[in-house]
Order: C-alpha cells, then sequence, then structure tokens
C-alpha cells in the first residue's frame, strides 16, 4: 500500500488529541480497531445531516476542520450518508435515501442544523413535506440527535425576537412530540467543528455521551464563561474598562455578553485558533448563549439606551 | 408530442432549500419554476433592533457569504451616519471580504459544482501514491464491495450522465476537490486574522474594522495568501480550463435573458474607485446603475398581500407571509403563488446576478485593462466571445476570473496596510435617517436599506439579494425569472437523470437562505 497504514493511522490519531478525546482513546486502541474493528467495539457510525431554518453556515464551519481531513472523516470516523451541501444525491435520491435509512433499523446518528418552524410549517418544505416532519421520522429512530449550533441548540436567529415563523430548538421540538432519543447541544453561531468531532468520537469509542450540563451541553466545553477566560479579565479585575473600540481594557461597557455567554471559544479559538472575538478587539455578541440575539450587541460606551447594568450582573 | 414533468425537490449541493419543476415537452423544456423553500422573516423582526446589530444579524441570513452582508449593512449604516472607514479599515475590511469571496467561489466550485462534472468511480484505476487518492480508491472499493446501506455515500447515489472518457482529468479533479478543503480552511483563517472568525466574522463594523493590524497577523495572511495563490493558478485554474475544454456544449447551454446586473465592488484604500464595475448590460449595451429602478413583485410569492405595481425597497417589508391553509391552497392552484422568492426587477426587466454580470459589466466599462486582458486571452484559448459568458461554462468561468483578479488586488492591498493603526472609528448613532449600502456578495449584487428611527432603533430593514434577482418567480406579467429562463430550451437526455438541468441551476449558485431570508 502507497500510504503507511501506520502513518494514516497517526495523522488520525492527531485529530483525537486535538478533540481532547486522548483520554478515551489510545493510540493502541485505535491501531487495533483498525485491524479488527467489530472486536474492537468500534464502529463508524452513520450519519444523516438535516438542515432546517438554518444559513449552512455550521456546515461551512464543520468544513474547516483542521486536524481531520474530511476524507479521513467520510471515509474513516463516519459514514455520511446524507448531508445537503456534500451529497451527490439530489431530488427524488433524497427523500428515498431519508425514508430507507428510517426504516432500516441500522443505526445512525442525526445531526440538525438549524430550527424547525412550528407555527409555520411551510415555513421549511423539503419535498413537499414540513422540515419537522423529516425530524420526527429521523430522530424517533436515531441512536442519538445532535443539535448543531446556536439555531438547533435554543433557536438562535431563526427564533429571534420579532421572527413569525415559531422557530422551536430541536429539544424543544422532539420534547413536545414525545420522542426520548437524547439530544446533545452544541451552541455556538457558528458550532465549532472540534465540538461537534469530540462528540461523535465520544460516541464512537464509549457508545455513550460526553457528561452534559442541565442544558444538554457537554460540559467539556460549556462549564466557563467567556468572562472567565477572557484574556481582559484582569483588566475587569482592576475595573479598567475600554470605552472605545481598539483601547486595552475590559469591553463590559461596549456591550460584551461575556459574562452571560458560556463556551470555551477564549480557550479554543476559531478557525484553528486563528483568532476570536475578543482577540479581534470586538466584545462578545453572545452567539452561544440561549438568549443569542439580543436587540443591542456592540454599542458604544455612552449610548443612553445601553443596559450595561444587566450584563454585569453575573448569572 | 409528449409532455412530462420533471421535479427536483430537494436540489441538494446549493444552499438551503431549492425546488424546482420543469414541464418536458418533445425532450425540451417547455416551462420551469423555481421555488425557495425556506421562509424566516428576518427583515421583518429587525425592526425595533439597534441598527448595529444588523451588522451582525443579518450575516447569519447565509453562514456561506456572511461577509457581504456585513459589509453591505456596514455601507448602509455609514451612508446614514455620513462617515468613511480610514484607509486601514477600508483596506482591512477588503482583505477579509476578499478572502471570503476566492473561499466561496472555490467552495461552489469543488464542493457544490464538480461532482456534476466528474465520475468519482474513476478511482479505482488509480495507480499512483497520492495519498489522498489512494485513500480514496480502497475506500470506493471496499465500500461499492460492501452490503451496506447506501455504500459510498455521500458520493452515491447520484445522477447518471454523459461523461468524457479522460481519466486523467477526472484524477486531477478528484484530487483537488480534496485538497480545496484546506485550501478553503485556510482562506477562512485569513478572514478570522481581521474578522475575529469565520463564518460570521464579528469584527466589520460601521466605521471600519475592530481587528487592529499588526506586523504579525499581517505576516500571516501574506503567507497563507500565497499558499492559496499556487492553488489557483495551478489546480482551479487547470479544473476550470478542463472541464471547459471537455464539456463546450455548455458555454451554449443555461441561457438566460443576458441582462447582467453588478453593484460596484473592491474600492481601494479610499473606499472609491472600485475594482469591479457597477451597471447594468441590457441587450448587449451597458448602462450606468440606477438604484431606482429596482422594484420587487410578490404576485408569485407566498405573501398575502395584493399584488399589484412592484415595490421599491424599503416597501416590501410590510409583506404578510401566507399561512398554512392559504399556503395549501395556493400549492393545489393551477398557476398558484409558488415560491417565498420575491422577484426583484429593474426598469420592468429580469436581471441575472453573479459572477458573470460582474465580469461582462467591468468589461463593458472599459475601465479596468486587467480584467480584459484576462478575459481577451481566455476567450481567445477556448474559442468563446463575451456573448457566451451567459452560460452554465460562462458563469463558473467568471468566478475564476473574480478569483483570480481578487488574488492580486489582495497582495497589493496587505503590503498598504499600515502595521499598528486601528481601522476604525466610531459615530453616534443619527435619528430620522435612511441609509444604503452596495456590493458584490460572491453570488453578485447585493444591497441593503436601512432606516433609523427618531429614537435611533430600526425603523425599517430590507436586502436585495443576488439569488432573489436569479432563482425568483415569475412577476404581473409573466416573465419568468432568470433561472426560470436559463432551463427553457433545454434539451434532457434522460428524464431519469435530468443532470443538464441540475448543472444549470447550480451553475447561478443558488443561495435560498438568502434568497428570501
Amino acid at each position: 500500500m502507497t500510504l503507511d497504514r501506520r502513518k494514516f493511522l497517526q495523522r488520525i490519531y492527531q485529530v483525537v488529541i486535538a478533540a481532547g478525546a486522548a483520554p478515551l482513546l489510545s493510540f493502541d486502541e485505535l491501531l487495533a480497531a483498525d485491524a479488527k474493528p467489530s472486536s474492537a467495539g468500534w464502529s463508524r457510525p452513520n450519519l444523516v445531516w438535516l438542515q432546517g431554518a438554518s444559513c449552512s453556515g455550521c456546515s461551512a464551519s464543520f468544513l474547516n476542520v483542521e486536524q481531520v481531513t474530511i476524507l479521513d472523516f467520510i471515509t474513516y470516523f463516519t459514514r455520511l450518508l446524507y448531508h445537503p451541501n456534500l451529497s451527490a444525491a439530489t431530488g427524488d435520491q433524497v427523500p428515498r435515501l431519508l425514508t430507507k435509512v428510517a426504516v432500516s433499523n441500522k443505526p445512525y446518528i442525526l445531526v440538525m442544523e438549524g430550527a424547525i418552524p412550528v407555527a409555520m410549517p411551510h415555513a421549511c418544505m423539503m419535498a413537499d413535506r414540513p422540515i419537522g416532519e423529516w425530524v420526527k421520522g429521523l430522530a424517533a429512530k436515531a441512536s442519538v440527535c445532535i443539535a448543531a449550533g446556536t439555531c438547533a441548540a435554543s433557536g438562535g436567529v431563526a427564533k429571534m425576537s420579532g421572527t413569525l415563523t415559531g422557530a422551536a430548538s430541536l429539544d424543544d421540538f422532539l420534547r413536545q412530540r414525545g420522542i426520548k432519543t437524547p439530544v446533545v447541544n452544541l451552541p455556538a453561531c457558528p458550532m465549532h467543528p472540534e465540538h461537534l468531532v469530540y462528540t461523535l468520537l465520544h460516541f464512537i469509542k464509549s457508545k455513550g455521551l460526553p457528561e452534559l450540563d442541565d442544558a444538554r451541553r457537554p460540559r467539556q466545553f460549556f462549564t466557563h464563561s467567556v468572562h472567565e477566560r477572557c484574556p481582559r479579565y484582569p483588566a475587569f479585575q482592576a475595573r479598567d474598562f475600554a470605552l472605545r473600540i481598539g483601547e486595552e481594557g475590559c469591553l463590559l461597557e461596549l456591550g460584551c455578553q461575556g459574562p452571560v455567554t458560556y463556551n470555551d471559544c477564549i480557550a479554543i479559538g476559531y478557525n484553528g485558533n486563528t483568532n476570536n472575538c475578543i482577540r479581534a478587539g470586538h466584545p462578545c455578541i453572545g452567539c452561544a448563549g440561549e438568549l443569542f440575539p439580543r436587540t443591542r450587541l456592540y454599542h458604544t460606551h455612552d449610548d443612553p439606551k445601553a443596559e450595561t447594568g444587566v450584563v454585569l450582573k453575573k448569572s | 408530442m409528449t409532455a412530462t414533468r420533471i421535479t427536483i425537490d430537494p436540489l441538494t449541493r446549493v444552499e438551503g432549500h431549492l425546488k424546482f419543476e420543469t414541464r418536458i415537452e418533445n425532450g425540451v423544456v417547455a416551462s420551469a419554476r423555481t421555488s425557495g423553500m425556506l421562509f424566516r422573516g428576518i427583515e421583518k423582526a429587525l425592526i425595533g433592533y439597534d441598527p448595529r446589530t444588523a451588522l451582525q444579524l443579518t450575516q447569519r441570513v447565509c453562514g456561506v457569504c456572511p461577509y457581504a452582508h456585513a459589509e453591505a449593512a456596514a455601507l448602509a449604516l455609514e451612508d446614514a451616519m455620513g462617515i468613511r472607514p480610514n484607509a486601514n479599515g477600508q483596506l482591512l475590511r477588503n482583505l477579509i471580504v476578499g478572502a471570503y469571496q476566492v473561499q466561496d467561489c472555490l467552495f461552489h466550485f469543488y464542493q457544490l459544482s464538480a461532482l456534476d462534472f466528474i465520475d468519482l468511480t474513476s478511482v479505482l484505476d488509480y495507480r499512483g501514491a497520492d495519498p489522498g487518492l489512494t485513500t480514496m480508491r480502497d475506500w470506493v472499493r471496499n465500500e461499492t464491495r460492501s452490503q451496506r446501506i447506501f455504500p459510498a455515500a455521500p458520493f452515491l447515489p447520484a445522477y447518471k450522465g454523459e461523461l468524457p472518457k479522460d481519466k486523467e482529468y477526472f484524477l486531477s479533479a478528484v484530487r483537488n476537490y480534496l485538497e480545496s478543503f484546506a485550501v478553503m480552511a485556510d482562506l477562512h483563517k485569513m478572514v478570522a486574522l481581521f474578522g475575529g472568525k469565520s463564518p460570521h466574522p464579528v469584527a466589520i463594523e460601521a466605521g471600519g474594522v475592530t481587528t487592529r493590524p499588526t506586523i504579525g497577523n499581517l505576516a500571516q495572511y501574506r503567507t497563507l495568501l500565497n499558499r492559496v495563490e499556487r492553488f489557483v493558478h495551478s489546480c482551479y485554474r487547470e479544473d476550470i480550463l478542463a472541464v471547459a475544454k471537455a464539456f463546450p456544449g455548455y458555454f451554449k447551454e443555461g441561457r438566460g435573458y443576458g441582462n447582467f446586473l453588478s453593484f460596484p465592488y473592491f474600492p481601494d484604500s479610499s473606499g472609491k474607485n472600485h475594482f469591479f464595475a457597477g451597471g447594468a448590460t441590457i441587450a448587449g449595451k451597458h448602462t450606468a446603475l440606477d438604484l431606482n429602478a429596482i422594484s420587487e413583485d410578490h404576485t408569485y410569492s407566498y405573501y398575502k398581500n395584493k399584488a399589484g405595481q412592484g415595490l421599491k425597497p424599503l416597501g416590501a417589508n410590510r409583506l404578510e407571509p401566507l399561512d398554512w391553509q392559504e399556503f395549501q391552497r395556493e400549492e393545489q392552484r393551477e398557476n398558484g403563488k409558488y415560491s417565498w422568492s420575491r422577484a426583484p426587477r429593474y426598469g420592468g426587466k429580469v436581471m441575472e446576478t453573479g459572477a458573470a454580470a460582474r465580469v461582462v459589466n467591468t468589461y463593458h466599462a472599459g475601465r479596468n485593462p486587467a480584467l480584459r486582458k484576462l478575459v481577451d486571452r481566455l476567450n481567445r484559448d477556448l474559442g468563446i466571445g463575451l456573448k457566451d459568458y451567459n452560460s452554465v461554462l460562462g458563469r463558473h468561468l467568471s468566478r475564476y476570473i473574480t478569483v483570480s483578479l481578487l488574488i492580486t488586488r489582495l497582495k497589493e492591498q496587505v503590503e498598504q496596510v499600515e502595521p499598528g493603526v486601528l481601522g476604525f472609528s466610531e459615530k453616534e448613532m443619527p435619528r430620522n435617517v435612511r441609509g444604503i449600502g452596495i456590493t458584490e456578495a460572491s453570488r453578485g449584487a447585493l444591497g441593503h436599506w436601512v432606516e433609523i428611527d427618531n429614537k435611533g432603533l430600526i425603523k425599517n430593514y430590507e436586502m436585495v439579494m443576488p439569488t432573489t434577482w436569479n432563482m425568483g418567480p415569475r412577476d404581473a406579467s409573466g416573465q419568468p425569472g432568470a433561472v426560470e429562463k436559463m432551463l427553457i430550451g433545454t434539451r434532457i437526455a434522460d428524464p431519469a437523470n435530468p443532470l443538464e438541468l441540475a448543472r444549470i441551476v447550480r451553475s447561478a449558485d443558488p443561495c435560498v437562505a438568502c434568497s428570501v431570508h
């Protein structure tokens, strides 16, 4: 074989480490799994990816995944049965495929991107059926559902105040319909690709979910607020506040949502830790928060309408 | 005469929920309907929000081209405030939107379109040592021999169509398909260096860009840009030309009205002297841009309001969406409403927007020798003329032209940034004013209109999107939309595998989340 298998697996293992999943899975276990997949308790999970009221941003973010190539992801870690932006299947082939998956009795994971319009089911249609019907059918038979991004996790922009479609998060939608399939929420706008990879690896290895908090988010990523880990936290402690963009100092006076937003973006950054919002000199807009988006984000420090006091109260 | 219908729902490998239907007579498309099937109502929801939220929230209209919404929203607010970013602010904004536009064009060609032009099973005969291709070959072999449900997904099932016999071309395209993921991730890093993150860069604000440029982040940008440039000039260029040579008939397929609309795009550091010209080309004649000529029709769109005269920007936000019963009635009704998308018109005319419009209008405007030279050379090599840009391959080729020229501009402009100097200045929110921001998204002409009330909040907000121009339905006078027109007259070899139709619709790069928002 031209590509040395061990080297290939070493490359694969990089992603295990990068996703923080090394304690779950040693390199030797990976080697063993590769040699004899069934006995090592390793099998590539089937994956079905649906988009509801979404912008495809979480898919675009997922394709940026650094440590694992998309090819490895598709050919080694999972079997991506359907993805709206990647699948060659189109037209009739799609409803046929999805229906067959749902009745196949084969285990699969449903990844849901975007919210589900409930008050206006016709606001998101696929193959002449409201997307909610597809979600209902596929989620009921799935081993686990992953809500990818803020819209799926808590409604996000699809549910912003003033919208008419009655968009529901995946968890709310399933609960209202009595569907008991466990849901993992991976909020952030867009979703961090690392969060999805870790959750999948955890599932592949342990057949279970990582430890979740009350909002069904993996504790691993969502225990700390942006504020707690902020590089400007020392300035906050010294009550040194920036009054304008470009100044040093804590960004609270400019509308920063860091204290009420739980996510590890400060620690792991975006785009392979190239940057994050605070490092870009911008206040946190709270994109991983349940109340995202608020009607006011960045504002000037002297804006009379601003209510920084609300943000300052730690939740 | 035999008439059949072909419905494709959903069309995958586009952004969002797109459906289209064609009626085929004697093997040729006689009529077509394109439908955007996602409605979120973000414009209406923005009323009462702080205007600065529009920078972040309109980006969430589209996770594939969020940068363009950030730019258009910033320009609209800056217009309302009467300010312009300083040189660094403008340059950094260009570095963000330019890198993102390049990423989006590569995404469209490789991830969304390429599978329609290649035969993946050609990797089975591969004998070389490329790691990506060998992994792919072994995987395809194992999958197709397995008893699994949907072997070789997501690459199968797929429409079967006539493909050229040249294996080398397939292998190169597959290798570059795999390679392109890393290149796109690099481009998103370039966006993130000054935008904070990508998708949805946070740092573009009215007044400039909040990230302070340093010697370090500029150097990093340059390094990544060099890598991207190599891929574009070797791989992307070769693949585009290979497709163009393998499918010459597609310079004639997917012809639309040939009316092209584009907005000025990519200014210099003063915010002026845009590299790509705006304007309208109608019946081969180029005229200056007139924003007052824009209106939106909703005769065939899922809204309650009585249709009549087209609505001017900021006039369409009062439209009320149909409820479930009304929607069902329209679906049953002969000649009923069939899309969430509205139908923008320019002086009553249907216009195509996108890379082809950008290239044709800039060529006609005659102020861009670099573009003219590149277009002339490609036309000579491929034996085509400017009129052939109104076609499937013309649109793909125009994206390459955009990318190739943008890279040169980015290389120039990254050198013009002054390290350490903040490219941002703030201004208080004005009252009772309007603003307009126009630019070119990857998919074409994008405009944001904002009206701010007496409390400094959003009174009205409206976006007129490239995909709305392209993918909108018929209007009151019965004129088919731009892509509907492209489909009409197409000969379908095999109605069970209507690959021709998919290629035509994808060539316009529909983004449904944008078109309806």
